[in-house]
């Protein structure tokens, strides 16, 4: 088949899936699509995604081009092999014919079907839905960034605890007292939880905002201490007005650099950025919209989450994340938080 | 880290309890290689075999892992320790305690019994040098009375082993 026919099919590819499609050569084709399943657009319902790459030789139709999976969410090895099995099977069907958007189109039916996380929740090793469909599962969320499936009872356990810990290590080392004022800093720590705003997914320490995971604080009944962030605000502010908090600051921000320059840091794509300020480049009208839909969508859609929490949620957040997010944005790139806590731990010890 | 773990030996949690349950099931189906658990009534407490991986300095070497969980596991990190005599290594001290930070700061409650161990045996098998730690006899010195290694600040300097 002549070189042009082909070349205006990859134009038609580009028209069909515009900045989901990456042409990396016209002729012979090879692209890469980013593939979702079909949920309407409802971000919360989306458990799984891929980009595949399709790579044409010279002899192209006749010859199936090549189909691999450059970067994926949510798929493990077995579901991966499916996918791309799936996909070269019908190019073998469609042989001789220009095939590469019926091939996509494929993709995009495959991964509709597969659209379901599966194994067990990585905090309590129990499986996320019971095969059972008789028994009762528990909710279980996902972390917006990195598509890794919890249980909501789990990772919120998790996230508590690691609150309490943040408390606690200050005062750990002054005296044996800690045990018995931790009920005490619970409470506070929930309220933490909301103004620290950030933690790591247990699975691949993707920095994630505390945002991401209040859809589902209140299932533990610990949402109506979120309220009243004030105090703590001020608390945070003149955190950062001392100096050697900002001397701190600017040495992460070089180690940070030193780090991204040696190509060390795997950051989130732009455009799946969660929340507005945590990793955005100046506010593109377009990826604020994704992102508001992005966090109000899983309390419209998780059936478990009582009705109130939405308007609960919205009432008092925009205060106070809009301050913080002039904060944030001053350290915005230390954002591997979990880091930047033990280095301030090493400083302090002495070198066992 | 906290004091709470090793020392006192609290009891289990239920959470705990289930999940190690879970960890025990899943290692006897499919056990990392290298390693070997005989199991016994005491869930708190595994006692774990590992074989030193073939072409490297600890090939047919066998060494003993103890690995105790504190109550709240696995949000708080397991404590792990070599049983005498532990192996000759730049991160592991005489007495058996480990220099590797997802023991300690680096602890993330997605990681299982099965994991640590492949971390660990990675880290034994990429030594080039069988030596004790440069700070091996202070160390040492100072963790008499059997503390736990969970309570020791570690500074972890080196990537490369």
């Amino acid at each position: 088949m002549a070189e042009e026919e082909v070349v205006i099919e990859v134009d038609a590819v580009q028209a069909v899936y515009g900045d989901d499609c990456l042409v990396l050569q016209s002729y012979p084709p090879h692209i890469q699509i980013h593939i979702k399943p079909r949920t309407a657009e409802i971000s919360s319902q989306q458990f799984v995604e891929a980009v595949i790459g399709i790579r044409a030789g010279p002899q192209y139709p006749e010859e199936a081009p090549d189909i691999n999976i450059a970067e994926s969410k949510g798929l493990d090895e077995q579901r991966k092999n499916h996918l791309i099995t799936g996909i070269q099977d019908k190019a073998c069907e469609l042989s001789s014919c220009l095939m590469l958007v019926a091939l996509c189109e494929e993709a995009v039916e495959m991964l509709s079907s597969m659209n379901h996380p599966e194994g067990n929740c990585p905090l309590c090793l129990y499986p996320l839905v019971e095969e059972d469909a008789g028994r009762d599962s528990l909710p279980f969320m996902k972390l917006m960034s990195c598509f890794h499936c919890f249980h909501c009872e789990c990772i919120i356990r998790w996230w508590n605890w690691l609150q309490s810990e943040k408390e606690v290590i200050p005062t750990n080392l002054s005296g044996p007292s800690v045990r018995g004022s931790r009920s005490m800093l619970n409470q506070r720590s929930v309220h933490a939880a909301a103004e620290e705003s950030t933690g790591s997914c247990p699975v691949c320490r993707k920095v994630f905002h505390a945002k991401d995971i209040e859809h589902v604080l209140d299932l533990v009944g610990a949402h109506s201490q979120l309220s009243s962030g004030d105090a703590k605000l001020n608390e945070d502010e003149n955190l950062t007005e001392l100096d050697s908090e900002k001397f701190r600051r600017e040495k992460f921000e070089a180690i940070l650099k030193l780090q991204q320059e040696n190509s060390g840091l795997i950051e989130p794509r732009k455009n799946e950025v969660l929340l507005p300020g945590m990793f955005l480049p100046p506010p593109i009208p377009e990826t604020t919209t994704v992102s508001v839909n992005e966090t109000t969508d899983p309390q419209n859609t998780e059936s478990n989450v009582r009705a109130g929490a939405n308007s609960s949620g919205s009432s008092n957040r925009p205060r106070t994340s809009e301050h913080r997010n002039s904060g944030m944005r001053k350290h915005r790139g230390r954002n591997p938080r979990k880091q930047v806590k033990q280095w301030t731990k090493k400083e302090t010890g002495n070198a066992d | 880290m906290t004091s709470s773990s090793a020392p006192s030996r609290k009891a289990l949690s239920k959470i705990a309890c289930n999940r190690l349950q879970k960890e025990l099931v899943e290692w006897q189906v499919n056990p990392p290689s290298g390693f070997k658990h005989k199991v016994t009534d005491n869930l708190q407490r595994w006692v774990i075999e590992v074989n030193g991986a073939p072409g490297t300095l600890y090939a047919n070497e066998t060494y003993q892992l103890q690995v105790d969980f504190p109550e709240h596991y696995p949000m708080e990190a397991p404590q792990v320790i070599f049983l005498p005599p532990a192996p000759l290594h730049p991160h592991i001290y005489s007495n058996g305690h480990i220099c590797l930070d997802i023991l300690y700061d680096s602890w993330s409650p997605a990681m299982t019994v099965s994991s640590v161990c492949i971390s660990i045996l990675s880290m034994l098998s990429s030594s080039p040098v069988k030596q004790r730690p440069a700070d091996n006899d202070r160390y040492v010195k100072n963790c008499k009375n059997g503390r736990s290694p969970k309570e020791t600040r570690w500074w972890f300097h080196d990537d490369k082993v």
